[in-house]
C-alpha cells in the first residue's frame, strides 16, 4: 500500500496565506522559527498537548512563555487531526472498527482542541483550514495517513515534552502523549493485523524535533491557511 | 491495613515510596485490593537510549529510586513475556505481539541496568500461577499488566529531575501505551471492544498504587533484596 498523499511539498508561503500557521508557529518558539520555516513545512502533526486535567485548568499567571508557546504548537497540531476525523467520517467511506476508531479517535482529538483551548484562554492560536488532498475518499488512504498522523504526534510530543517547564502542563501532555500511541498503535493493527505495519516497531519510541514535523507536516500540504 | 510494599523496594532508602503507599492506601485501598486477581505490574518507565543515559551524570536520588522501580517492573513485564512464550498456549497474534513486546521490554531491562549501574536494583523471582496457561487469560493478563504500566509512567514521570531521565523515560512510555492498545486491538477481534483507547486522557497512577497493585497479584515472589543488589538499605517501616 501506497504511503498517502505525503509527497506534495508546499511552501509555507504558498499555503499560509494569511500567515495563521506561521503565527502560531512563532509563537511556538521564536528563537528557532528561521530553522522551522526555511524549507517551507507547514505545520501539522499532532498531539503534544495540554490535557485538560479533569477540572480543565487554565494556565496560571507566570507560566513560562515557552510553555504557551508549545500549547499553541500543540493546538494547531490537534486543530489537524480533528479536522482530518471529521472529514473523514463525514465522507461516509469507512465502515466496520475503522469507522469505530475514527470515531473514537476523533472525539479524543476534539477533547485535546477543547482541553488546550481552555487551558490557553485569550491566548490561544486560531483555528487554521485544512485540505486533507483527497486522503479520506477510500479506506486505505484514509488508514495509512491516520497512521503517518499519529505517529508524527506520538513522535512531535516526545520531541518538546523535556522543553515544558509547568508540571501540570507535563502531566497533561503524558496523558496526551499515550492517548495518541494509543491510536498510532491501533490503526497499525487494523492496517496490518499485527504484522505489518507492526503496532509497536521500536522498544524505544522515536522523537522527533519541531523542525522534523513541520517538514513532514508541509510535504502534506493538508493546512491552508 | 496499609500494604507493605518493603519487599519490592529495597532501593526505598528513605522509606518515600513507603509513606506514599500509605497515602494511597487511605483512599484507594479498598479498590486496589478487592479483587487480588490477576492483576498485575508494568512498564513503568526510565528507558533509555542507553547513549542519552550513559551521559547522565549521577542521577539524584529520586531518579535513581524511579528508575529502579522502572527496572522492577520492567523485570516483571519481561519475565511475563518469556513465561507465556515457553509454553504453548500462545499462538498468531497472541504470539506475535508477545514476542514483539517481550523482546522491548527486555532491551527496557537491559538499559536501565546499564544506566543503573552498580545502584541497579536485583532482579525478583516470579511465579505468574495460571496467568500463561491458557490464551485468554494472557491476554487479558498482558492489557492489565501495559495499561499499568502507562499509568506508572506517566505517575512519575512528573518527578523526574534529569533532563536525560525524562527524555529516556519519555521515550518508554508511548512503547507501553503501543503494547496495550495492540493487545486490546487483539482481543477485540476487530470489535474496538475492548477498546485500544479508552479515554482522550490516559489517566495516571502514582508509584505507591502501582507497586500495590504489583503486590496484589501475587506475581513477585521475592528475592529481590538479596541477590546482589548494591542497593541493600531497607526502607523505613512508619505504618
Amino acid at each position: 500500500m501506497q504511503e498517502p498523499a505525503l509527497h506534495e511539498v508546499a511552501t509555507l508561503e504558498e499555503v499560509d496565506r494569511d500567515g495563521a500557521v506561521r503565527e502560531a508557529a512563532e509563537a511556538v518558539r521564536g528563537d528557532t522559527r528561521a530553522a522551522f520555516f526555511r524549507k517551507g513545512g507547514v505545520l501539522a502533526g499532532v498531539g503534544l498537548g495540554l490535557a485538560a486535567l479533569p477540572a480543565g485548568f487554565a494556565l496560571a499567571q507566570g507560566t513560562p512563555k515557552s510553555d504557551v508557546k508549545i500549547l499553541n504548537y500543540a493546538l494547531t497540531l490537534e486543530f489537524l487531526e480533528a479536522a482530518f476525523y471529521q472529514e473523514a467520517l463525514e465522507n461516509g467511506k469507512l465502515d466496520g472498527v475503522t469507522r469505530t476508531f475514527a470515531q473514537v479517535t476523533g472525539a479524543h482529538e476534539n477533547a485535546h482542541v477543547e482541553a488546550l483551548q481552555a487551558a490557553l484562554g485569550s491566548a490561544a492560536t486560531k483555528a487554521p483550514t485544512f485540505d486533507f488532498k483527497g486522503t479520506t475518499n477510500s479506506e486505505g488512504t484514509f488508514l495509512r495517513t491516520a497512521q503517518t498522523l499519529e505517529d508524527t504526534g506520538v513522535s512531535a510530543y516526545q520531541g518538546q515534552a523535556p522543553e515544558i517547564k509547568t508540571p501540570e502542563v507535563l502531566a497533561s501532555a503524558g496523558a496526551i502523549l499515550a492517548v495518541e500511541a494509543r491510536h498510532a498503535a491501533w490503526v497499525r493493527d487494523i492496517i496490518g493485523a499485527g504484522q505489518s505495519p507492526t503496532p509497536a516497531p521500536a522498544a524505544f519510541n522515536k522523537a522527533m524535533t519541531m523542525k522534523e514535523v513541520l517538514d513532514a507536516v508541509g510535504q502534506t500540504g493538508f493546512i491552508q491557511s | 491495613m496499609t500494604p507493605d510494599i518493603t519487599p519490592l523496594v529495597p532501593f526505598d532508602k528513605d522509606g518515600a515510596l513507603q509513606e506514599a503507599a500509605e497515602r494511597v492506601e487511605r483512599t484507594t485501598r479498598a479498590t486496589l485490593f478487592r479483587r487480588g486477581g490477576m492483576l498485575a505490574a508494568a512498564g513503568l518507565a526510565a528507558g533509555s537510549l542507553p547513549a542519552a543515559l550513559a551521559r547522565a551524570q549521577g542521577p539524584s536520588k529520586g531518579d535513581i529510586a524511579i528508575l529502579n522501580f522502572a527496572l522492577t517492573l520492567e523485570f516483571l513485564e519481561a519475565a511475563f513475556y518469556k513465561d507465556a512464550l515457553s509454553g504453548g498456549a500462545v499462538k498468531g497474534q497472541y504470539r506475535t505481539f508477545a514476542e514483539v513486546a517481550g523482546e522491548h521490554e527486555q532491551a527496557h531491562v537491559d538499559a536501565l541496568k546499564k544506566t543503573l549501574g552498580g545502584e541497579a536494583t536485583a532482579k525478583p523471582s516470579f511465579d505468574f500461577g495460571g496467568a500463561t496457561a491458557d490464551q485468554a487469560t494472557f491476554a487479558q493478563t498482558a492489557k492489565t499488566v501495559e495499561d499499568l504500566g502507562v499509568e506508572a509512567y506517566q505517575g512519575a514521570a512528573v518527578d523526574i529531575k534529569s533532563a536525560e531521565v525524562l527524555t529516556a523515560a519519555i521515550s518508554i512510555h508511548p512503547v507501553e501505551a503501543r503494547h496495550a492498545a495492540w493487545i486490546a486491538s487483539i482481543i477485540g477481534m476487530g470489535s474496538g471492544s475492548p477498546s485500544p483507547a479508552p479515554a482522550a486522557f490516559n489517566p495516571a497512577k502514582d508509584m505507591a498504587a502501582v507497586l500495590a497493585a504489583v503486590q496484589g497479584t501475587g506475581f513477585i515472589t521475592m528475592g529481590q533484596a538479596e541477590s546482589g543488589s548494591a542497593v541493600q538499605g531497607q526502607p523505613q517501616m512508619t505504618g
